[in-house]
């Protein structure tokens, strides 16, 4: 896939969107496009973390795999979204697998790629950091939310 | 010759409950049951979505409990019930030919004269979605006047999901934008995961905010952060609605039990605008 067919994509991903074309431009020599099957991985826990991922389409769940249970989803993140954070800090090592459940389009950036221009245009990088803080703070605020078990029984009547 | 009315206590008395007949009883959940009854008086109670009913079991006690469908036959109401105490376990315990009590009906409905023409986004979340449905069913029986019609709905697990017969047919038709997320999947679950206020931004582009009417219902944490998210995507607080349960008990604003600031949810409620209410959303429950 060419740079021109990642730079359409960037043009309208939410994360990226509303970049400059330069700084699109500067994204996308870092990037390629990739596609996966249904239950096929995206990235494993413990592994080494070198790439970040826009989603375009399709549906991927982030999940732990639990020994006698299998894969125990957490959350899904679908088109328009981002996965995939641990590259950022050492020891740059997945926390989770993520897994497409659908057939996913996503925009994978080389994370070695990605860490150096962040050094060498500060100004992107503080951005893209903090359209990553959201996200992860979106994440946070949704982990909270799930642990709170709002769907239990309400009082008695 | 015109014949004349005869006045029964119920007609003319808030608190007496008439006599009605379970004619069916579905179950939806481990806990969970949907009941239609039918009257067993001429008086013909009619409930518009949003408003509740006041179930009696003899003996035993009262509830308020939304309708969550529409009349099949004049006069016949729908409640989905979750056992979580001694009236409501009696309730779902009930089987076709039992009888119970009903007064009503109470309190405002859902503003669906006033989403006509506009797109209508419900977001429900656990049983929160039985007075939605009933909205949800007034709105696909006049779908054309409508603009987009949007469904978010979040349940604890794949087991907590209520009206599966529903959601497989409305996942099928094409002037319908279903989405539908769970807390806790299981091995078998292949849709989404996380809770409902994520789904907002799923479907941002079939919504115009300003012309957009939200009706909300669900836990009232889940409440407050879905109205958060509309309002980060445009949406005015005089155009979203909540569904509020309280302590309803005397269902006529007499007895205060339901009261929140100015409001006895009972006959204000349970379905007010976020704009009225927003004033009052620091008291720890909105």
């Amino acid at each position: 896939m060419s740079d021109r067919s990642v730079l359409e994509l960037l043009a309208t991903h939410p994360f990226t969107a509303d970049l400059s074309e330069d700084q699109q431009a500067q994204l996308a020599a870092c990037a390629r496009i990739a596609h996966f099957e249904p239950d096929e991985y995206l990235l494993r826990e413990g592994q080494p973390a070198t790439a970040f991922y826009l989603i375009v389409s399709g549906l991927v769940s982030i999940e732990v795999f639990v020994p006698g249970h299998g894969p125990r989803p957490l959350q899904t993140v679908e088109g328009g979204s981002a996965v995939g954070w641990s590259w950022m800090l050492a020891p740059s090592r997945w926390e989770f697998d993520a897994r497409a459940l659908e057939r996913t389009t996503a925009v994978v950036f080389d994370a070695e790629r990605l860490r150096a221009l962040f050094l060498e245009d500060c100004c992107l990088g503080l951005r893209l950091v903090q359209r990553l803080l959201f996200i992860v703070t979106e994440r946070l605020r949704a982990a909270r939310l799930q642990l709170l078990d709002l769907y239990g029984p309400p009082r008695e009547r | 010759m015109v014949k004349p009315a005869i006045a029964t206590p119920a007609a003319t008395n808030p608190f007496f409950p008439l006599p009605f007949l379970v004619i069916s009883r579905r179950r939806e959940t481990r806990d969970t049951v949907t009941l239609r009854l039918r009257p067993l008086s001429d008086v013909r109670l009619i409930a518009q979505p949003g408003q509740f009913m006041m179930l009696s079991v003899y003996g035993v006690g009262e509830v308020p409990i939304s309708v969550s469908g529409l009349p099949r036959r004049p006069g016949e109401l729908e409640h989905t019930i979750r056992a979580v105490g001694s009236v409501t376990r009696h309730l779902v315990a009930l089987h076709p030919g039992d009888q119970i009590g009903v007064r009503g009906p109470f309190g405002t409905s859902w503003p669906l004269q006033l989403a006509h023409g506009q797109d209508v986004l419900l977001v429900a979340g656990g049983l929160g979605f039985a007075p939605l449905r009933s909205a949800l069913l007034a709105i696909l029986r006049e779908r054309w006047r409508y603009r987009q019609v949007i469904v978010l709905y979040g349940a604890r697990s794949p087991a907590d999901l209520l009206y599966r017969r529903d959601l497989s047919r409305w996942l099928q038709r094409p002037d319908l934008v279903l989405r539908i997320t769970v807390d806790h999947p299981d091995q078998y679950w292949r849709g989404q995961v996380g809770v409902v206020p994520n789904l907002i931004r799923q479907v941002t582009a079939f919504f115009e905010p300003a012309n957009t009417v939200a009706m909300i219902c669900g836990p009232e944490i889940m409440m407050r952060f879905t109205i958060r998210e509309l309002q980060k995507h445009g949406i005015p607080d005089e155009r979203i609605f909540l569904s509020l349960e309280r302590n309803m008990q005397c269902a006529i604003g007499l007895c205060g039990h339901c009261q929140l600031g100015p409001f006895f949810l009972c006959k204000d409620g349970p379905v007010l605008p976020y704009s009225r209410l927003a004033p009052f959303s620091e008291i720890r429950e909105f």
